[in-house]
């Protein structure tokens, strides 16, 4: 069974009365021990549920309106709130996209750490230091001595990330969401951060959801790809698959925007248009207006996800046929 | 956007600073007829209805000398009116030009800040008995200090924002197709700033009602012949014990004024540019 | 540190000029004389001529500044008109009673405004919040003499429970049970104050409380309440601590009206009845002290701000 099974999770926005569907009908499952990739624009939802996972969008504008999330034999939606909190942070865990700003910026790097051994693990100050400094020293801080007293705002934008890596796995969880976790940072550091990652992955068996838009980096650490487009998946498969069968266009879009040295191919040459906002309706399939193929039916009736080889999903009236 | 959708969505979900907007156009309306409302003259005494209770023909009651509370109150709407526009009028204009030039010419700014600041150091109401002191007692001095007291806040924040304004690109932009200083400062910062200046001033509107209520209470305000809220409130206020009432209408009618001005103003701020939201100086 | 401190202390001596010479020439802009209302009315115009000479009132008035001035630095504020006692002792004598006024005020303010603000941050937007923080607006839009009287009408005068006015000293007969005539003069005190401090705990909570770093604290499964004080709240008292000195300029303003309503024999009072007896050198001197009082309070707002704020280092 699936570590994680997220069933039919629709998620909207409330905005002056109205609600804005954000996500709509997601399903996607995680297996213990893999890494699952989300791919997809700025902007198409992957953010928001990976926080619906995570249990944090309650008290926001941002609700989920239906479906499931199942974790460990167990529907996160309907668990009381202390029961949900004995999850976060402890089973499951995030690192977020802002790593600048993902820290408190009043209390040294040792407290916020230990904060969450405390909060879920019976440990003694003394004990929960100690193993504030082995993290430290796992998630490759230089002298976790001295740093462990420093202050968020004496780091540097990849050590930050490396501390909010380090809080994230105090309680080694086993699931890990990693929303964008490079995005923010230097390319040089970049790498750094997601061998970490992985690195700690083959050490403790945690699950990951790696959130990303550059297809080149989840090809290089994941076992299956999800790829999302205005809240919708458009393709689902492992990642040998998608690779090999590629079907909806705006996967091939996406494909064709990684930079490579001999091509300058940026983005907005790859997919032509913009993502229409959430609040602009589309009818038929989403992703019309900015296809190459479109052709009557696609102006007409949302398509729906289907099979087309086996561990490989696709959201298109055409697919496997351009 | 128009005037209409601008309200609407100051005032959207607002259902208490909408009331608040309802009485403050209530207490306009008061002041400007306040001649054809008012049943009798503010200032006709009536010798053997001294210290009456509310009821008929003297609906808030009478005052020990047996004037018609009710119709002091609602000349006392002209006067609440007359003294919140006023001091607002004086503290833009004097604050806001010194903190627009003080930001814009740096040298300048430099020394008239300082001063500014010295002046901060003064608590309000200190400043405004001191200033009062020199001055006649009379409405368009007490207007003129208490628009001064105020000034010194509007200053400094009219001078944070002109600063974070000033290296926007909007500007450097206008500096090189050849505006000039006057034409920089009044046709492109100036209009930034309309949405906070308008939130600052209901703020000020009603700080003034209350200072200029206690420098009535304290004999240092309004000349005492005059109906304003504060002055009925500071002659009656040794007979509370005999007529409990007495302080009643007049009180209420100042809490309600400042704090429909203070709902309406943060009702306004909380629709403004957010970069200016903390230099507000409010409630 | 204490560079920092020596380095603001140096700056405060221009404004403290600049200060004086300002309350100086407010003061001395007063119409009235003082030798004439000294003497009363009956005092012919020779004998007002030579009490103003022998106070120095017919010398160029930058003279008697630079005089006045000298003086003060040598801690002399010259002798108040009325009371005919060094000004320093006039102020020493109102002095104790302020000071235990500001001290209950403060502590009604501490008490009931940070909770209250927390309170309503936490739960914003639901009812609890709109009480809450529109009874804090209510509050502060109450005139603080209307409010002193209307307790002194049901707690004094109708319900028996509290003196009315005035404070004897707490080293007089009762000790610290002469506190108790200070209740409601500090309540009405605190009322508009702790009414800012409400509003000012919320916004800036409310403003934290959608910095990313309090994302973090929730997801690592804390409890609400422990996330609302520890990350929102602990980072939300910069805020509050940096409009302390606004907070404290507006205590005095409202300690000159409560001091007035409750007869307490206070330095607020003090300032309004020197203004009305044309007493220059009282006047003068308080003013002086309050603003040098407020020069320093903003000063270790700052070296507090520093303590709160490990981004902000001091130099
Ligand atoms: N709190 C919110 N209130 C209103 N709309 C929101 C909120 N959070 C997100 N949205 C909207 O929901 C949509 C999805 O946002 P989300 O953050 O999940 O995008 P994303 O895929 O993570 O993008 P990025 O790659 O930029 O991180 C966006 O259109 C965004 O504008
Ligand atoms: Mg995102």
């Amino acid at each position: 069974m699936a570590l994680l099974e997220i069933n039919n999770l629709s998620i909207a926005v409330a905005s002056q009365g109205q609600l804005l569907p954000v996500v709509t009908d997601c399903s996607f499952s995680v297996a213990a021990h893999e890494t699952l990739g989300v791919v997809g624009e700025s902007g198409c939802g992957k953010s928001l549920t990976a926080l619906a996972i995570m249990g944090l969008l309650e008290g926001s504008q941002v609700n989920i309106t239906s479906g499931s999330i199942v974790f460990d034999g167990r529907d996160l939606l309907q668990l009381r709130p202390a029961q949900r909190r004995a999850i976060m942070g402890n089973q499951m865990a995030m690192v977020f996209q802002e790593p600048m700003t993902s820290l408190n910026p009043v209390y040294r790097i040792g407290e916020q750490i230990t904060e969450v051994l405390q909060q879920h693990r019976k440990i003694t100050h003394r004990e929960s230091r100690q193993r504030a400094l082995e993290l430290l020293d796992l998630v490759k801080i230089p002298h976790p001595q001295d740093r462990i007293d420093s202050y968020p705002h004496q780091l540097s934008g990849g050590q930050r990330q490396r501390v909010m890596i380090a809080i994230a796995m105090a309680c080694e969880p086993a699931l890990l969401i990693a929303d964008e976790p490079t995005t923010a940072l230097d390319v040089t550091v970049q790498k750094e951060v997601l061998d970490l990652m992985l690195d700690l992955q083959t050490r403790t068996g945690t699950s990951i959801i790696l959130i990303s838009h550059d297809l080149g980096v989840i090809a290089e650490t994941c076992d299956e790809v999800a790829v999302m487009y205005r809240g919708r998946i458009i393709e689902k498969a492992t990642t040998a698959s998608l690779f090999a069968n590629m079907a909806h266009p705006y996967t091939r879009g996406l494909l064709a925007s990684i930079p490579t040295i001999d091509t300058d191919n940026d983005w907005l040459q790859a997919i032509p248009g913009r993502v229409p906002g959430i609040d602009e309706k589309v009818n038929g399939c989403p992703f019309h207006p900015r296809c190459a193929h479109t052709e009557t039916p696609c102006t007409q009736t949302a398509p729906r996800l289907i099979d087309t080889h086996p561990h490989h999903a696709v959201r298109c009236h055409f697919a496997g046929e351009i | 956007m128009t005037l209409r959708t601008t309200i609407a969505a100051v005032f959207r979900g607002r259902k208490l600073a909408a009331l608040g907007a309802v009485w403050l156009c209530i207490i306009t309306v008061a002041a400007i007829g306040a001649q054809f409302i008012a049943p009798f003259d503010p200032l006709e005494i009536d010798p053997i209805a001294r210290l009456s209770e509310p009821g008929l023909p003297y609906l808030f009651g009478t005052d020990h000398f047996g004037r018609d509370t009710f119709s002091r109150a609602v000349y006392g709407a002209r006067m609440a009116l007359i003294i919140g526009i006023g001091s607002v009028l004086v503290a833009l204009i004097c604050g806001g030009l010194i903190g627009l030039l003080s930001a814009y010419f740096s040298t300048l700014g430099h020394f008239l800040m300082r001063i500014i600041d010295v002046l901060m150091a003064f608590p309000a109401l200190l400043l405004a008995l001191v200033l009062m002191t020199l001055l006649e007692r009379s409405v368009i001095n007490t207007v003129i200090v208490i628009g001064i007291v105020y000034a010194t806040t509007t200053a400094r924040i009219f001078f944070g924002m002109t600063l974070k304004l000033k290296n926007e690109v909007f500007i450097d932009a206008a500096r090189c197709s050849g505006a000039g200083h006057g034409s920089i400062l009044f046709r492109h910062i100036l209009p930034n700033l309309w949405s906070p200046l308008l939130v600052q001033a209901s703020f000020i509107f009603a700080f003034a009602q209350l200072q200029a209520a206690a420098l009535d209470f304290l004999g240092l305000g309004l000349p005492p012949e005059v109906a304003s809220w504060g002055n009925m409130l500071a002659e009656e206020k040794i007979y509370i014990t005999r007529a409990p009432w007495l302080l009643m209408f007049p009180g209420a009618l100042i809490i309600l004024s400042v704090f429909s001005m203070n709902l309406v103003g943060d009702a306004m701020r909380d629709s403004i540019d957010p970069r200016f939201k903390n230099d507000i100086a409010g409630i | 540190m204490l560079g920092y401190t020596l380095k603001r202390l140096l700056t405060l001596i221009p404004t403290l000029l600049v200060a004086s010479i300002l309350i100086f020439l407010f003061v001395h802009l007063i119409p009235g004389d003082p030798a004439s209302i000294l003497l009363g009315d009956s005092a012919t115009p020779e004998e007002i001529a030579s009490l103003s000479a022998h106070m120095g009132l017919d010398r160029p008035l930058w003279q008697q500044y630079l005089v006045w001035f000298k003086n003060v630095l040598h801690g002399d504020f010259g002798q108040s008109i009325f009371f005919k006692t060094p000004v320093l002792e006039v102020i020493a004598d109102g002095a104790e009673t302020s000071i235990c006024l500001a001290l209950m005020t403060m502590f009604w303010i501490v008490l009931i405004g940070i909770p209250v603000g927390i309170v309503s941050a936490s739960f914003h937007g639901s009812w609890v919040d709109q009480i809450t923080s529109g009874g804090a607006m209510l509050l502060a839009s109450i005139p603080t003499f209307w409010l002193g009287l209307y307790l002194i009408l049901i707690f004094s005068v109708g319900l028996g429970w509290f003196p009315s006015s005035g404070f004897p000293s707490i080293s007089d007969e009762g000790g610290l049970s002469n506190l108790r005539y200070l209740i409601l003069p500090s309540l009405t005190l605190a009322a508009p104050n702790a009414a800012l401090i409400v509003r000012l705990v919320r916004a800036s909570m409310l403003d934290v409380s959608r910095e990313d770093h309090v994302r973090t604290a929730r997801a690592k499964g804390l409890h609400p309440a422990r996330v609302s004080i520890k990350h929102v709240f602990r980072n939300a008292l910069i805020a509050v601590a940096a409009a302390f000195g606004f907070t404290f300029a507006a205590l005095v303003s409202e300690a000159v009206v409560t001091e007035t309503v409750f007869s307490l024999p206070g330095i607020g009072r003090l300032v309004v009845q020197s203004i009305l007896r044309r007493d220059y050198p009282v006047i003068q001197g308080v003013i002086l002290l309050i603003v040098l009082l407020y020069l320093v309070i903003n000063l270790l707002v700052d070296l507090a701000y520093a303590r709160l704020d490990p981004r902000v280092s001091l130099q």
